[in-house]
């Protein structure tokens, strides 16, 4: 192995990570704050794709905004989401196991609705970002280097709206106690939706933005499983963690698909979080719960 | 002062009838429905019905410890390619294979169980998904399993000789069926014996605050690992007979999405309060309305989609809480005995009974 191969596994395996870090955010995001296990997270991402690849295709708009409308089209559905049938849910009894319910009921209905309207063979899309970058001996493309950019500099301003707008000093209000800040003035049935739109439009843009890289397909959703495992790896709520967890992984694919074939690597990074989450039950820099809330 | 005494005693005896009433009818009406109903395709649905129901009946098992399993499918598939390699590579006989299945499950849970069951909260639910995860990349990766295009032509169970009834062999959809019982029954029978005992005292105990069960005295782990075996045992049997029944055995058949979450779904519906009757009706629902709904053709998972959302939004204890509208019964005999008392209440009243309502 050259070290300009080992270089491209790593731009790889970045730019996976990164996607990954992405997703997580959000649903890290939607898991503290209306504390739904969102497993229909996937098919927002699958949405976000679909979205964006009919916009550039069928309506000729140019990249970037399209991958604003995808974002903001997957924050309505969202909110509608959250305002129609988990809101409900926030009330009653074991909401846990409840929310996870109807979170999958509602990928059920989103996944078949997509496999009626696009079809069940997978659409491809031309690059958008075609060529190639040569640094000294080694070559990247350039869409994965715009990847990468847009990914971090979403992250940022995800933490910047985290930190310094009140939106999202109510959003760690909520998730630390909501019957407390419902005490200072803060709305949780608001916040919760404003979260379930944030998350809901992290996951669209990060479809949107994986669309030219992947062949389009209304699997996609099946996403949500490395993404729980991102999150979980790396800790509930935890930002850093989502981020060393999303790189761990992304790294793990991108060497184990070089080198053992894409089943056995899928082996080996289950085995790591296996052993990860035995001596760290609460993920890399989360804590331990001792009981859920059934 | 004679009295409250009568009253009581009698009051005993007519619950304990009650519940027996119920049992009753509900095994002649069960035993009963090959002979009204002869299509084998309502057969083999009433067959997956009963598997369901048994799967789910593993996950209350041990929501009851406070555990989340989402490795259900898993050990159903564990116990499913266990007998069919047992049976297959080594010639062994369907009956020996069956326990062998059940066996070679609990041993992988038991060793699984002593990584695992130290945690509770996600600590546990995260890698009982990351092991489901290895079991079928396992499954479908290795050669010796069949890779991804799975087994086919397992063989049928032999013919097995009972005394008193002529020899039945496994060439019509109806011996399965009253096998499918006889295992079902079998899984409620062990799960009814240990909630008795001590041991499922102390699960309950650990179920409603694993704090102040650990300070009594009640050891977390041991307790758990118990209820984590015998539940993934349960699962390798049906798994065994579901091999044998269907024939043929692919990997995804047993992922975690969205077998097990069906599991979740079938006991949620029902009503988590009823461990065993409630994993039945939603499992009975669940498994016949898509079917009912598959005259809709493709739109048939968005509308069982929206039924089970609307069924969530409304009958949040599940059905069967909403039917007897209460959220109190954690000991399963209870539930049994609501059971009971409604099939009572729809049979012919007789003198006595309508004197004891008053």
């Amino acid at each position: 192995m050259t070290a300009s191969v080992a270089m491209q596994l790593i731009v790889d395996g970045l730019a996976m990570g990164l996607v990954y870090v992405l997703l997580a955010s959000g649903f890290n995001l939607i898991m503290t704050v209306p504390k739904v296990l969102f497993i229909a997270y996937g098919e927002f991402y699958m949405l976000g794709a679909y979205v964006l690849w009919g916009l550039v295709l069928l309506g000729n708009i140019p990249f970037l905004p399209a991958l604003c409308l995808a974002t903001i089209a997957t924050a309505i559905l969202g909110g509608i989401v959250y305002r129609l049938i988990f809101q409900r849910i926030q009330y009653m009894e074991q909401q846990f196991l409840t929310n996870i319910i109807a979170a999958l009921a509602l990928s059920m209905i989103i996944a078949q609705g997509a496999l009626l309207v696009f079809g069940t063979e997978s659409r491809g899309m031309p690059s958008i970002f075609p060529g190639i970058v040569n640094i000294g001996a080694i070559t990247i493309a350039a869409e994965k280097i715009v990847l990468v950019v847009l990914t971090l500099a979403v992250l940022m301003g995800l933490n910047i709206f985290l930190q310094k707008t009140n939106y999202g000093r109510a959003m760690r209000a909520v998730s630390f106690n909501a019957d407390v800040a419902a005490l200072q003035g803060v709305s949780a049935n608001m916040t919760c939706l404003v979260t379930m739109a944030v998350g809901c439009g992290l996951a669209g843009f990060a479809g949107g933005l994986m669309a030219p890289v992947f062949a389009l397909s209304p699997k996609m959703g099946s996403i949500t499983i490395f993404v729980l495992f991102v999150v979980m790896l790396g800790g509930i709520g935890s930002m850093v963690g989502a981020i060393l967890a999303g790189l761990i992984l992304g790294m793990t694919l991108s060497f184990g698909q070089f080198f053992f074939g894409s089943g056995l690597s899928q082996i080996v990074f289950f085995v790591v979080i296996f052993i990860i989450l035995y001596f760290r039950p609460g993920g890399l820099l989360g804590k331990a719960e001792a009981d859920i809330p059934i | 002062m004679e009295k409250p005494k009568r009253t009581y005693r009698f009051k005993r005896i007519d619950t304990h009838n009650r519940t027996s009433i119920g049992i009753i009818v509900l095994v002649i009406i069960l035993l009963l429905v090959p002979a009204v109903m002869h299509s084998p395709y309502y057969i083999h649905l009433l067959i997956m019905v009963g598997i369901n129901a048994a799967l789910a009946m593993t996950f209350i098992f041990l929501l009851r410890v406070g555990l989340i399993n989402l490795s259900i499918a898993s050990f159903w598939g564990i116990g499913a390619y266990a007998s069919a390699m047992l049976t297959m590579r080594l010639n062994l006989s369907f009956w020996l294979a069956l326990p062998a299945a059940t066996i070679i499950s609990g041993v992988v849970a038991l060793i699984v169980g002593l990584l695992l069951c130290r945690n509770s909260g996600f600590g546990f639910i995260i890698p009982t998904l990351a092991f489901a995860s290895v079991v079928v990349l396992i499954l479908g990766t290795f050669d010796v399993f069949g890779g991804y295009v799975g087994i086919v032509n397992i063989p049928h169970p032999e013919p097995i000789a009972i005394p008193f009834l002529p020899v039945i062999e496994f060439t019509s959809k109806t011996p399965y069926y009253y096998l499918m019982l006889f295992l079902v029954a079998v899984v409620i029978t062990a799960f009814y014996a240990f909630y008795s005992a001590s041991t499922g005292r102390a699960w309950r105990a650990i179920g409603l605050s694993s704090s102040l069960a650990e300070s009594l005295g009640v050891n977390l782990f041991k307790y758990r690992l118990t209820a984590f075996i015998i539940s993934s045992s349960a699962c390798g049997l049906m798994g065994s007979f579901y091999a044998h029944y269907y024939s043929a055995l692919v990997p995804l058949t047993f992922a975690p999405f969205p077998k097990t979450i069906y599991c979740h779904i079938f006991a949620i519906l029902g009503g988590i309060g009823f461990p065993f009757a409630g994993p039945a009706i939603g499992a009975f629902i669940l498994t016949i309305a898509p079917e009912l709904l598959r005259a809709t053709g493709a739109i048939e998972p968005i509308l069982t989609g929206l039924l089970v959302i609307l069924l969530v939004l409304f009958a949040p204890t599940g059905i069967l809480g909403l039917a007897t509208s209460g959220w109190s019964s954690m000991h399963p005999s209870e539930s049994i005995d609501r059971i009971g008392k409604w099939i009572k209440a729809s049979l012919p009243t007789s003198r006595t009974d309508r004197e004891n309502r008053k």
